[in-house]
């Protein structure tokens, strides 16, 4: 059985089951699967047990929050105090943030109970969530599969029913991608819309956090707690999204432009195309008017990605020194021979990859040539975004060109893997909203995701008309059976 | 372009990694792969107008930053206690004798 917030929420406030027992309940689940589908790599039982009792006392005094008692999940590059958070890297192992990230800080204060702190490619470094220090977590719905990345351990924790949801971080597609591999939603919120303040920092022109769940009225509940300027991180806006976007779900697409843009369907597995055609066909029915679009700077999209994200992590990654964080080397003689050995036995091969190609392009010489090119490319990528939402109110499209890759899928290169980032790194590049919802199955029964973007600060779109599709489509993915029963 | 073993030990040197002889050869390898990947940026569209080639100037701006308030900070017990601290400092071996 699929988990909803809602519904738990209802039998919560009434009584019907307590706090303490449904986080016994999921307890036990991650106790039996986890295992084997290696979703968490930090467990946090005890506080969860303590935070369960107090949600119960919430709960008894009348007019808790809809997430109060809800056991959460947050991945491992989300800073909780006092709790380990690694990004899963060997050059944080055993680092315990000494503050909590803003994100996690107002869910505590709605009583959400954290289980768990969830499997991730290193650094958010990957598609696969191969690269974790921990080994890659395993795709519920088909433990030969990868659950994608890099937020896989966040996708396989709410697809395996081991959380009722919860949150991952997407720089080019890391949480929509993992939610289309396993078969749950996943939203990445305007650049801007959920601070970041606490969020271990990738490609910070790119990074956004943003909840995956099993409904899209769950998504735009935990989004609803999340969003909100914060003045701890300056990219954050106090945007005024007027009423609680979860209770303004109920909209119909009538009228509503749907644009199609065939730079997204370049590619793309057949068995995904016509999935999203069907997709497109039921919202065109519905009485939505579908608008053919072209995004013509998109074919640039993935290296302006790869290039941006990558100068971006270069920097970001400097501060690993073997001083102030986690894992220091055990001999050296001089400081610079201790950050250098601490630096290539702590990163990963993935992560030095990127900070070798980021450091690359901005080196001397070759700065114009990538890094200033991809950063005038992206604003062209954005022209192209603003026009298109001038004359539609969102964009379907494929969230992958591809499903679920076998586990240790050999043969690929690094290149490879990051060409299945194609349906993504635009929105990222863009800094426009998307949500993934499930839209099928192809023959081996692994789930195929529709992403739906939409302008700058209008979730509330992407919502209703994820909503809508979610409500009219009805089944179109197989139930996992295993989880917490309760 | 290919990339030579000695550029990657440059660029090695200015990312504070090192590789063995083992990895340089992988890394050589995939890299050159990477640029090119990199490299299909300059076949794509012409950068655009010179409205786009300010942009990065119109991103950074000063105008609308708040004023500074004095407030307090993490205390240094905390910050220090994932590492070797030392009377409330962070501590490495002496390089200098």
């Amino acid at each position: 059985m699929r988990a909803r917030i809602s519904e738990l929420a209802k039998r919560l406030q009434s009584r019907e089951i307590s706090a303490v027992e449904l986080t016994k309940a999921y307890i036990d689940a991650i106790e039996k699967l986890n295992p084997t589908l290696n979703a968490y790599v930090h467990l946090t039982f005890d506080t969860a047990q303590k935070a369960a009792e107090q949600a119960d006392q919430m709960l008894k005094k009348g007019d808790a929050p809809l997430l109060c008692g809800i056991p959460m999940a947050l991945k491992d590059n989300i800073c909780t105090d006092g709790l380990t958070t690694t990004c899963c890297s060997k050059i944080l192992k055993d680092f315990k943030p000494y503050y909590d990230a803003t994100v996690w800080e107002k869910l505590k204060a709605h009583g959400a109970v954290l289980l768990g702190k969830t499997n991730m490619d290193e650094f958010a470094m990957g598609s696969t969530s191969e690269t974790s220090c921990y080994g890659a977590p395993l795709n519920p719905r088909n433990t030969n599969y990868v659950t994608g990345g890099s937020s896989g351990g966040s996708a396989a924790a709410v697809c395996a029913n081991l959380a009722v949801y919860s949150l991952g971080s997407d720089t080019g597609g890391s949480i929509r991608q993992p939610a289309s591999f396993c078969g749950v939603v996943g939203l990445k919120p305007t650049y801007g819309a959920v601070s970041r303040y606490g969020l271990i920092a990738y490609g910070s022109s790119l990074d956004q956090i943003g909840p995956m769940t099993n409904s899209v009225k769950d998504a735009a509940i935990v989004f609803d707690a999340i969003k909100g300027g914060d003045r701890r991180d300056q990219t954050s806006v106090d945007y005024d999204y007027g009423s609680s976007l979860a209770e303004s779900l109920d909209r119909d697409v009538k009228g509503m432009r749907i644009g199609v843009a065939e730079e997204f369907f370049d590619g793309i597995n057949p068995e995904i195309k016509s999935k999203i055609e069907e997709a497109i066909k039921l919202i065109e029915r519905n009485g939505a008017v579908i608008e053919s679009i072209r995004l013509p700077a998109l074919k640039s999209a993935l290296p302006v990605y790869y290039i941006i994200a990558c100068a971006e992590a270069s920097s970001n990654l400097g501060r690993y020194d073997g001083i102030r964080y986690g894992y220091r080397t055990s001999s050296y003689a001089s400081i610079e021979e201790m950050i250098v050995k601490t630096r290539s036995e702590g990163f990963g091969d993935e992560v030095k990859r990127r900070i070798m190609l980021g450091t690359y392009v901005l080196s001397s010489g070759y700065y114009d040539a990538y890094y200033k090119k991809a950063c005038l490319i992206r604003e062209e990528i954005n022209r192209e975004f603003d026009a298109v939402f001038e004359k539609c109110d969102v964009l379907v499209a494929p969230t992958a060109p591809n499903t679920a890759f076998p586990l240790n899928y050999k043969g690929a290169s690094p290149v490879e893997i990051y060409l299945s980032d194609i349906c993504t790194v635009p929105v990222n590049i863009a800094g426009v909203p998307a949500i993934s919802v499930p839209c099928g199955e192809d023959a081996k029964g692994l789930p195929i995701g529709m992403q739906i973007i939409g302008k700058k600060f209008d979730e509330a779109t992407v919502l209703q008309v994820a909503h809508f599709y979610e409500q009219s489509a009805g089944k179109v993915i197989g139930d996992y059976e295993g989880g917490a029963g309760i | 372009m290919t990339i030579s073993k000695t550029e990657i030990e440059k660029l090695a040197k200015l990312a504070k990694l090192s590789f063995s002889d083992e990895e340089l050869e992988r890394f050589t390898a995939e890299f050159d792969e990477i640029i090119a990947f990199a490299d299909t940026i300059n076949q794509s569209i012409e950068g655009g107008t010179e409205e786009i080639r300010n942009v990065s100037a119109r991103m950074v701006s000063f105008d609308d930053l708040r004023p500074d308030e004095v407030a307090s900070s993490l205390p240094n017990e905390k910050i220090l206690s994932n590492v070797e601290g030392d009377n409330g400092f962070f501590s490495v071996e002496r390089s200098k004798k």
